[in-house]
């Protein structure tokens, strides 16, 4: 993976700058305004310039914001744009080429600052604790790692790296599945992914926070496993402190039985997506751990439970309830990665009346939009909201940073017990005291250990994937993004992006861009005079199909005859053997 | 030569439900789980024990005994030391399929001389009081089918598993010293085999 990370020519990278800067070290007429640049990217730039740069956004970012009593969260400066972020002191920019989406680079920079507080905690508290420089050899790894070994599709979508499941028996994905509902047995284990060479095989976690695990996962296939304390005599285990948000930790400890009913309210209110096997597939993994959870209940009648339950009903009510409006605000902020961008906070007072409306049987398919987010991450921030609401607090006053009300609730350590069979990792998000828990910690150990030697033997022997292979080469190009998953299928070959395919990627990212901010926008054409890309999306996906080869009837104005029109017929039917169905 | 550990890879086969899964666990860990999944694939467990002066690693290579698993565990045979055939005393079917096993083993497996490969049969669930399957039924079909080790095994009361563990040892030491014995320079021409091909390559 690194190697190819490495062939990666530079400028197809998706960040250009990237800095934090402590405000508060820079109070004086005569202070320095490098004193406050806690780390810059690229490294090598010269200090005048990162004293340029940093001064001058954070300037301008304060004048835009309190001129105009909101926070600011793009910045277009020349061929670069900068996605910012602030709080309190901190101050984050992050720029890219202006084609990159701005939904994208806002995605990666909370992606950046989520995964530096899920391995440091809260920023405060590192630059208190850490040198600048061990901090700043930190900001670098997470930098490198988000860009790297990914296509730019991958990078246009912020979506995990999954196994190719169309080379692996989908048996061995169920074989994943119950290893961790086994380990759930455990009432210290709260979940878990399991990966292989660096991509997802399965995962109970939302992929937010399933990135932020790969992120170590990939750090300890580079490096001999660490030692840990209390490892010991097991061998290939390893673990590292990590830090969960409130609402993060709270969406873990429902029980999988929970999580499901919720599918099941929503799904049972919506049309589901048909043919869309992946829905299928996780809630096919859900129902098979009902079993496991039940176990765990039994066996662990204690304080556990409690809370569980009583966040339950408030999980229930949330989605049941019509949510105020005014609540809107505080939810989009206090969303997890994905929706940062300001236009996304109209698509959340939508999808909250469009919850309400379900249960009066009347949705029609194409009004349901962004809905079934409500049942993976929408579910957990209503909670928030309504637990907030209940505490008294109120709503983080507009100027302080928007999204940054995410960063400050407590963070709450946790950790991250790793356990790696060769290129495969079973990675558990576990009660601090559980690895001092011999007991726990054996019975997980081994009632592991058997089916992860042999899914790891059956994932090697399987057949390498040849890129590109899933479809006749140069017939068709196609991406189809699962929003929910956030998982990609595509026949791009794994550079993506390169030569004959950049248009199709271009046109994906500006396509990809406009869904995001265009919440009633299902379809799309967009065309140049030697190509034409199709794109449409419902609530839980995004497709675009590009047709190779054939003679591009392009007559400038909308004609019968314009080849165009018949793109979306094609990719109903070319993408219905990728399993991907366009209703 | 004593003190080298070696690595033999034995191999559990039998219908679904038999305990293939639960023997290997049993064994290896001292544990037993009533509620195990079906298993999917393959699995397998390293154990550390000496038989007869020998330090040896045992691989033990649980299977899925379901036929809609077939696909995903065959490729696996190949390379195993010894077969275990497996059936469970209470259920005739599992006894009876006990052939057929025996011939999907040789088959995938790829064995050059089945007549003189090493399988143990193992006939599970000791601790049933309900059987279908007498002892003196499995020792006939034993000793017709090339006088193979017959072992009661329960896995739930750990009743003799590790001593059918241990004969499976003892069978891959006994047919490699067979084989040493016929052919010795063979043996030692194979080792020195990547040595000579890469003098000619250079």
């Amino acid at each position: 993976v690194s190697v190819m990370a490495e062939q990666v020519p530079p400028d197809s990278r998706r960040c250009s700058y990237f800095f934090l800067y402590d405000g508060s070290k820079v109070r004086g007429e005569g202070d320095l305004t490098r004193e406050g640049i806690c780390y810059f990217y690229p490294e090598e730039t010269p200090l005048d310039q990162q004293e340029l740069i940093c001064g001058q956004l954070a300037g301008v970012s304060r004048c835009v914001s309190e001129l105009s009593f909101s926070p600011v969260r793009v910045l277009r400066l020349r061929r670069h744009k900068f996605a910012i972020r602030v709080k309190d002191d901190f101050f984050w920019a992050l720029g890219c080429p202006v084609e990159v989406p701005s939904v994208s680079i806002c995605q990666l920079l909370d992606q950046l600052i989520s995964l530096f507080c899920f391995y440091n905690g809260s920023i405060s508290l590192s630059y208190q604790i850490h040198s600048r420089d061990i901090l700043a050899a930190r900001w670098a790894q997470y930098l490198s790692r988000l860009q790297s070994g990914s296509t730019d599709l991958h990078h246009i979508f912020s979506c995990l790296k999954t196994i190719d499941s169309t080379i692996v028996d989908p048996l061995l994905l169920l074989k994943a599945a119950l290893i961790l509902q086994a380990c759930q047995r455990c009432p210290l284990v709260l979940a878990g992914c399991i990966l292989f060479r660096g991509r997802v095989v399965s995962t109970q976690m939302f992929p937010e926070l399933t990135m932020k695990v790969m992120v170590h996962e990939n750090e300890t296939y580079k490096k001999v496993t660490r030692p840990s304390s209390s490892s010991g005599w097991f061998g290939g285990v390893s673990s590292t402190t990590v830090f969960l948000t409130a609402s993060e930790l709270q969406y873990l400890q429902l029980t999988p039985v929970h999580k499901d009913l919720q599918l099941v309210l929503s799904f049972s209110s919506q049309l589901t997506p048909a043919g869309d096997s992946q829905p299928l597939k996780s809630r096919l993994s859900r129902t098979l751990s009902d079993v496991g959870s039940t176990d765990s209940d039994l066996s662990d009648p204690g304080s556990a439970q409690v809370p569980q339950k009583g966040s339950f009903e408030v999980a229930g009510n949330a989605v049941l309830c019509p949510v105020v409006s005014q609540g809107a605000t505080n939810l989009a902020s206090h969303l997890n990665g994905k929706q940062m961008v300001e236009k996304d906070e109209p698509q959340f007072h939508r999808c909250q009346s469009s919850g309400s409306d379900a249960h009066g049987g009347e949705q029609t398919c194409s009004k349901d939009t962004a809905t079934i987010d409500l049942t993976s991450r929408g579910v957990d921030t209503e909670r928030r909201s309504c637990d907030k609401k209940e505490d008294g607090t109120t709503a983080q006053p507009l100027g302080s940073g928007g999204s940054d009300s995410q960063h400050e609730s407590p963070l709450i350590p946790m950790m991250l017990y790793l356990h790696r069979v060769k290129g495969l990792v079973l990675a558990l998000l576990v009660e601090p005291h559980f690895l001092n828990d011999s007991t726990s910690m054996e019975e997980v150990y081994h009632s592991s250990l058997a089916s992860l030697n042999g899914l790891e033997a059956h994932l090697r022997t399987m057949s390498p994937g040849v890129p590109g292979a899933q479809g006749p080469p140069g017939l068709y190009s196609f991406a189809h993004y699962d929003s929910i998953q956030s998982t990609l299928t595509t026949n791009l070959s794994a550079g993506g992006g390169a030569g004959a395919e950049r248009p199709f990627v271009r046109a994906a990212s500006l396509l990809h861009s406009h869904f995001c901010t265009t919440e009633t926008l299902q379809e799309a054409i967009i065309r140049s005079a030697s190509a034409a890309v199709y794109g449409t999306r419902t609530v839980a996906q995004e497709t675009y199909f590009q047709q190779h080869g054939g003679t591009l009837r392009n007559s400038g104005i909308p004609n019968h005859q314009d080849s165009a029109f018949l793109l979306p017929s094609k990719a109903r039917h070319r993408l219905q053997k990728h399993g991907v169905n366009l209703l | 030569m004593a003190t080298k550990t070696s690595l033999q890879k034995v191999i559990l086969l039998g219908d679904g439900g038999v305990g293939k899964s639960s023997l290997m666990n049993r064994y290896v860990t001292n544990k037993f789980d009533a509620h195990l999944f079906h298993t999917i694939g393959v699995e397998f467990l390293n154990k550390e024990l000496e038989v007869d002066g020998h330090q040896v690693t045992l691989q033990i290579w649980d299977t899925a005994g379901q036929e809609r698993f077939r696909s995903l565990r065959t490729p696996f045979y190949r390379g195993s030391d010894c077969c275990l055939l497996t059936f469970s005393v209470d259920d005739n079917q599992s006894f009876l399929n006990l052939s057929n096993w025996k011939k999907e083993f040789i088959y995938y497996a790829d064995v050059k001389e089945p007549e003189k490969f090493p399988f143990v049969v193992l006939g599970n669930k000791l601790d049933v009081t309900e059987r279908q399957v007498t002892l003196e039924e499995a020792q006939q079909w034993c000793q017709e089918n090339g006088g193979y080790p017959y072992f009661e095994t329960s896995a739930k009361d750990a009743t003799n598993v590790a001593e059918a563990f241990e004969e499976a040892v003892r069978r891959v030491f006994a047919s490699d010293e067979r084989t040493d014995h016929l052919i010795p320079t063979d043996t030692v021409k194979l080792h020195r085999k990547p040595r000579s091909a890469s003098s000619c390559c250079a």
